[in-house]
């Protein structure tokens, strides 16, 4: 491989990467705290669709540039709102996690596909909206919004490891995942710490999906976060339920995602099937490979 | 409780909620609740062969929400059961094509091959699941896509008929076809196979040991491995058994409707089959009505989008919604104080 190949790879890894890593950084704050979000899936389309629906409706009013930053601060609000619905059911109402998360599923793809007709009168794909804005960047033959939007995942990781490991609040939210009925013998309400991490669970994957659609595209289509929500599940376990470890994970699965696309141009023997197959398989491998030497928080997913 | 809010409560507040819900729906599309209904119940009631597409759309459904509720029943959530339905619906398909045995060995045969393509697909998690401990949720939904993958391989490559221009098998011959139930319409026997399973697995369940162990891992597992139920050999079968049933749906689509398989065989069965099988309480008999009910909303749906210009989508909306208020109704009805552990 030449240089160029390899420099291509290592990019491409990170863009792949990135709507991976807020997803799953929003599944380690909500497992943390005990919720099983099964619904970062929705919620990334929720986040995906909205930011699209609005930069295509404010733009024309308030400019390419301002329109789009509306549209993503719109979809991580949406993805927030979802979070804060699945939080609802599933501290004040009690309902299975799972069960809660598969019906937020369906509301989002479901939504997002009848409101594609309504916006934009034509089922599959929206029209072409303005995306996030500045300067494109050579390197990453992206915009210098989406190019922020990459590093700002990583400032999530830091933010999200501070928020965990050193705040007052960040050690409730843990003690909510281990034993609840602890923290409330404390005085505390774990249900109010659980449903902030399930918002702040549904803003990040929100803004993941916001990045798919108008940072990396400008277009939301039907499927387009192709599984990404249930990966990013996967690099949570992976990384056993650390910021850090689930951001490595996700790279992890980020790179099988680059690489087929890498590969396409350069590997005749291998089916383009077979590579688009690759992130799925890796998820996969890494699920059955971690057995036995992860342990999840001990109240995960259990309702309190 | 009072009376009215108690009927509310129940079957007929879940059905009054989408009424509602459908007409805002409708309003919002910009179409009246009249004529969205209209058309809705016209396109899946309306006739002889709008009923045989509301009932061969049932069937569709039913097979993977059977399957899905055997492996709910056991705890284990199978979201898979799209991919076990492409799959077995593939085995079917290229065994169908090639099939050169006795005249009436082909449809038993065909049907078999879905069963295997599906089961094993099913196992591949359950055993994923017991050996390696790997989550079923995630597990199931990456099969789907490497489901797909593999599909769209063979049929655009060792498994593509030469006669055919797009990505498909072989076509079956017509003696290998599922005889229909009523002339010129793609329903077929499958539907009473598909009520056949879901009797045999109300059976299973209730009167069983192997039933009662399922029901046994799903409700109580710490107790069922305190009683030496091998929860291993119990999980790889019930997603195999799953997947075999989703399997044995894409094989009857195949040798009852497509006569050849291609990778467009489900729109979506297998992901709307978990909504047929919570709606239906994941109690057999009550999915074969659910089944029945979604699928007057897919067959209706499209006329409603045609002929009303209510997107079809908004149908998977509501499904989403319905799951999350039965499941919060399912608290509120059973609403007691337990202590604390």
């Amino acid at each position: 491989m030449t240089q160029s190949v390899i420099v291509t790879l290592l990019v491409l890894t990170v863009i792949k990467a990135v709507p991976i890593i807020y997803a799953a950084l929003g599944g380690v704050i909500s497992e943390r705290s005990g919720v099983i979000n099964i619904g970062l899936e929705g919620m990334m389309v929720a986040g995906a669709f909205s930011s699209v629906v609005i930069s295509f409706y404010l733009s024309p009013a308030l400019g390419t540039t301002v329109g789009p930053l509306v549209g993503l601060l719109v979809g991580v609000a949406i993805g927030a709102l979802i979070g804060w619905i699945l939080g609802i059911a599933a501290t004040k109402f009690k309902v299975d996690q799972i069960v809660a998360g598969i019906g937020i599923n369906l509301i989002c793809t479901g939504g997002a596909a009848y409101g594609l007709v309504l916006v934009f009168n034509q089922p599959g794909a929206s029209s072409q909206v303005p995306a996030l804005g500045g300067p494109n960047l050579p390197l990453f033959d992206l915009h210098a919004g989406a190019v922020a939007l990459l590093a700002v995942a990583f400032v999530c990781a830091l933010g999200l490891s501070w928020l965990i490991y050193k705040t007052p609040w960040g050690l409730r939210v843990q003690a909510c995942g281990e034993n609840p009925h602890a923290v409330k013998s404390a005085g505390l309400d774990p249900l109010k710490a659980r449903l902030l991490a399930v918002t702040i669970s549904g803003a990040l994957a929100g803004l993941g999906g916001a990045f798919l659609s108008i940072g990396e595209l400008n277009i939301y289509s039907d499927g387009m976060t192709a599984g990404r929500g249930f990966i990013a599940l996967a690099a949570v376990i992976f990384g056993r339920w650390t910021p850090w470890g689930a951001t490595g994970a996700a790279i992890f699965f980020g790179f099988f995602e680059a690489l087929q696309y890498v590969l396409q141009g350069h590997v005749a023997w291998l089916p383009a099937d077979a590579m688009q197959a690759l992130p799925y398989v890796a998820a996969l491998v890494a699920l059955a490979g971690i057995t036995g030497r992860v342990r999840a928080p001990a109240a995960d997913g259990v309702p309190f | 409780m009072k009376p009215a809010l108690r009927i509310l409560s129940g079957p007929a507040g879940t059905l009054l909620l989408v009424v509602v819900m459908m007409s805002v729906v409708m309003i919002v599309a910009g179409s009246t609740p009249w004529a969205g209904f209209g058309a809705l119940f016209g396109g899946a009631l309306g006739g002889p062969h709008e009923l045989a597409e509301t009932l061969a759309q049932t069937t569709a459904l039913l097979f993977p929400a059977l399957g899905i509720c055997l492996a709910f029943r056991a705890g284990l959530f199978n979201i898979g059961a799209e991919g076990q339905l492409l799959l077995g619906g593939l085995a079917a398909g290229a065994l169908g094509a090639n099939f050169t045995g006795p005249g009436w060995l082909a449809v038993p045969m065909i049907l078999a091959a879905g069963i295997v393509g599906g089961g094993l697909w099913g196992a591949l998690a359950g055993w994923m699941k017991s050996r390696f401990n790997a989550n079923e949720i995630i597990s199931t939904l990456m099969l789907n896509y490497v489901a797909i993958s593999i599909a769209n391989y063979l049929v655009a490559g060792p498994l593509k008929s030469p006669l055919a221009t797009g990505a498909e098998t072989a076509p079956l011959p017509a003696s290998s076809w599922l005889p229909t139930l009523i002339p010129d319409t793609r329903l077929t026997i499958a539907l009473l196979i598909a009520v056949g399973i879901a009797a045999l697995l109300q059976f299973v369940f209730a009167r069983t040991v192997f039933g009662y162990e399922l029901r046994a891992l799903g409700e109580a597992p710490e107790a069922a491995r305190r009683n030496h139920v091998d929860i291993n050999r119990l999980t790889w079968m019930a997603m195999g058994l799953s997947g075999a049933i989703a399997g044995l749906g894409g094989a009857a689509i195949v040798a009852g409707e497509l006569h050849r398989f291609n990778t467009q065989l489900s729109p979506g069965y297998g992901f709307t089959a978990i909504a047929v099988a919570l709606v239906g309480d994941l109690h057999p008999l009550w999915i074969c009505l659910a089944a029945f009910g979604f699928g007057i909303l897919e067959a209706g749906g499209l006329a409603m989008q045609a002929s009303a210009g209510v997107p079809k989508d908004a149908i998977h909306l509501i499904e989403g919604i319905i799951i999350l208020v039965l499941a919060a109704k399912r608290f509120v009805s059973t609403r007691v104080e337990v202590p604390a552990v």
